[in-house]
């Protein structure tokens, strides 16, 4: 499986802390993820991709943009705000 | 959650009409409106205080638009060569700006300007709320204060300068700012305060000014009215600056509002950025210990995030005066933002969220700013861990104590109360390797290993290691930036766009925190200075005007002694790994060599020489 962890606005949205889903292409990730968890739609899930709002990264680090990346069992994504000032 | 941040339509009636008739003064005088056309030069001598008003020309206003613009040519003029930041003919600076005062959101706010006791270089802090709304009305659009009194007093600022005075106050020594505000009001002194608290008294060098609840935290201008024996400032005045055209100001207004209150700024609003800490420390780049470590691990990153600080005292909202947004979130009354809770928590190694309130209330309470007191107890945390200094101080340890030594430069306090970079020289043994500072201004909470084009924004602002007049942090959390090696051919430009980006708000003034709800900020902001000052701007001659406040800070840090040296990291963020809560090796070190040519590449981008040496930024 692969595991969704939401943080800020996100979290809010979608009043879960994380997420499990099938390993599978991001846009597929992003479907059932939207499926799963419909608070994330529209601010944070449009139009089958990340809105403005919100930045993907793997395991927190490098930042997930393309629709067709594969995304492995035992993946774990971070999703989170893009704003990230403090 | 209680929410205390209400519309206040009575006043919004009152300032339309208060705008109607400074409009009508403004166009008889001739002159631009949202200003005033002249600034209050007050000069301090004993117990003597002589005021008077010297007129700006109006092309300073196209140049330098306000807000901190118009307090570095204000500070390049009247700060003189080389002067000591604490010595009495250094100058400190309220500077006003153009849409302060009118009915557009979170634009109630001022720059504080001097010249740094911490860095010796510009220092350019804002503050908000009500006092920025009453000092617009003695009429002026900066208060220049020069001098200083024979002993502790407050200063009183009036639309007549022969009415300015000064009254001995010797009673209030060792007061908290909040505790001086409260005074006055209730005893119908003065309903709009800015004051020092002990840390400024006792001329700390990272002492804040504060108003409202609000505090111009970086780089000491705590200590310039401290050195100057101003506890307090209060105004009076009735000016109204008027604006040039009060019907599309008052429907722009409404529009900023309703945009102020979109997904974009929804995370300052039902979170606030103390959501920061749970999120950085999943990235890793939470600095803790010191910058030892660039996460604390989740259990613990729950404990200071906002559920678990509801637990240690109750959740309440506030804003500044005139803001829709809100995002001044508090805990058992206790405001707390990131930054705050950065420096008070992980990078002290404190985990309670109790003990991290109480040391964010001893800050506001002895005027301290938070992130460099964090940093310096971080820093002698490491020592005392090291062996270098025997004191009973460690990580985790309870910091109330120390903060109040640090105030009042008792004990240990005294060297603490001179900043990293100054203690690190004293005590030596390779210290200055883990004092954490750029141009003697303490690092804020992101791990610049892990976040490479801040890294050099951080080596580059004019201010030091400061993430407010550089928001370089942004480009790293950008698709398409590998945030673990900065490009060299992009991330000077990356970090120029986001220094002007924050200059263009910081001159405005608008909040930061609006900027999500201005997606072409350099379009509306022309639209917005042409509708309330009638002067002609436009997107390119914003871009001039900014690169011309860039030109300006620099040209005070290059009179004051800049030189390259001083745009570099200390040691350990080229010569230690990122390491995790684990303290296992996440990532690299910054290579110096490439950091070191990204600065040059920087300078040059800037219009500068090989050695950073200034063009005429006039
Ligand atoms: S968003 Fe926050 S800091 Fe900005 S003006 Fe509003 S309350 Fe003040």
């Amino acid at each position: 499986m692969v595991t969704v962890e939401l943080y800020g606005l996100p979290r809010l949205r979608a009043g879960a802390e994380r997420c499990e889903l099938a390993p599978g292409r991001l846009r597929e990730l992003l479907a059932a993820l939207a499926a799963a968890l419909p608070g994330l739609v529209p601010d944070i899930l449009r139009d089958g991709g990340l809105s403005e709002h919100a930045l993907l990264a793997v395991d927190g680090r490098d930042l997930l943009t393309d629709p067709e990346a594969q995304i492995p069992d035992g993946a774990v994504l971070v999703l989170i705000s893009a704003q990230a000032g403090g | 959650m209680r929410s205390e941040a209400r519309p206040d339509r009575p006043r919004a009636i009152a300032c339309a009409i208060d705008h109607e008739i400074g409009r009508e003064i403004g166009r008889m005088m001739g002159r631009v409106f949202g200003n005033f056309g002249q600034i209050l030069l007050v000069d301090l001598d004993g117990d003597r205080v002589r005021a008077e008003r010297q007129p700006l020309p109006e092309s300073v206003y196209r140049e330098c638009i306000g807000g901190v613009g118009l307090g570095a040519w204000l500070l390049l003029r009247f700060a003189p060569a080389g002067v000591d930041p604490l010595a009495p003919a250094a100058p400190i600076l309220y500077v006003f700006s153009p849409l302060l005062g009118t009915p557009l959101t979170t634009t109630a706010k001022f720059a504080l300007v001097c010249k740094s006791p911490l860095t010796g270089r510009i220092c350019d802090g804002l503050s908000s709320s009500r006092f920025a709304l009453a000092a617009k009305r003695l009429g002026v659009d900066a208060v220049v204060i020069r001098g200083a009194l024979g002993q502790l007093s407050t200063l009183h600022l009036d639309e007549d300068p022969q009415r300015c005075r000064v009254a001995p106050c010797p009673e209030l020594a060792g007061l908290s700012a909040a505790a001086v505000s409260d005074m006055f009001q209730r005893t119908g002194v003065a309903s709009h305060v800015s004051a020092i608290g002990p840390a400024g008294e006792a001329l700390v060098r990272y002492a804040t000014v504060s108003n409202d609840g609000r505090h111009a935290g970086r780089g000491g201008a705590g200590a310039v009215l401290g050195a100057k024996k101003i506890k307090a400032i209060t105004v009076r005045g009735e000016a109204v600056a008027g604006v040039a055209d009060p019907a599309a100001v008052r429907a722009r207004a409404r529009d900023l509002a309703a945009r102020s209150q979109g997904v974009s700024t929804d995370k300052y609003r039902r979170l606030g950025t103390a959501s920061n800490l749970e999120t950085f420390d999943r990235l890793r780049i939470l600095p803790s210990r010191n910058f030892q470590a660039a996460a604390i691990g989740a259990a613990r990153a729950k404990r200071l995030a906002p559920a678990g600080l509801a637990s240690a005292g109750e959740h309440t909202r506030a804003g500044c005066a005139g803001c829709t947004i809100g995002c001044d979130h508090r805990y058992g009354g206790q405001r707390l933002e990131y930054e705050t809770q950065f420096a008070l928590g992980p990078l002290c190694g404190v985990d309670d969220p109790a003990r991290l309130l109480a040391a964010a209330r001893a800050c506001d309470e002895l005027g301290l700013d938070t992130i460099s007191a964090g940093g310096s107890l971080a820093f002698a945390m490491e020592c005392c861990e090291r062996g270098l200094l025997d004191w009973p101080l460690r990580f985790g340890d309870d910091l109330v104590p120390w903060l109040a030594r640090i105030a009042r430069r008792d004990g240990p306090g005294d060297l603490l109360a001179e900043g990293t970079r100054r203690a690190a020289e004293l005590i030596g043994g390779g210290s200055a390797a883990f004092a954490c500072h750029v141009k003697g201004l303490e690092l804020p909470g992101y791990e610049p290993r892990a976040m490479q084009t801040l890294a050099l924004g951080l080596c580059v602002a004019s201010r030091g290691a400061d993430h407010n007049r550089s928001g370089a942090y942004q480009a790293d959390l950008r698709p398409g930036v590998d945030r673990y090696h900065a490009d060299p051919a992009r991330a000077p430009a990356l970090v120029i766009e986001t220094e002007d980006h924050a200059t263009l708000l910081d001159s405005l003034i608008l909040c930061k925190f609006l900027r999500g709800a201005v997606p072409e900020p350099w379009r509306e902001g022309a639209e917005l200075l042409r509708m309330v000052t009638g002067l002609p701007f436009d997107e390119a001659s914003l871009r001039r005007a900014v690169a011309t406040i860039a030109g300006l800070r620099h040209a005070f840090n290059l009179r004051e002694g800049w030189t390259l040296a001083e745009d570099q990291l200390p040691g350990r963020f080229h010569d230690e790994p990122v390491r995790d809560a684990d303290a296992a090796v996440d990532a690299p070190p910054i290579d110096r060599a490439s950091l070191a040519a990204q600065v040059l590449a920087y300078h040059r981008a800037r219009g500068r020489g090989p050695d950073g040496e200034a063009t005429d930024p006039s």
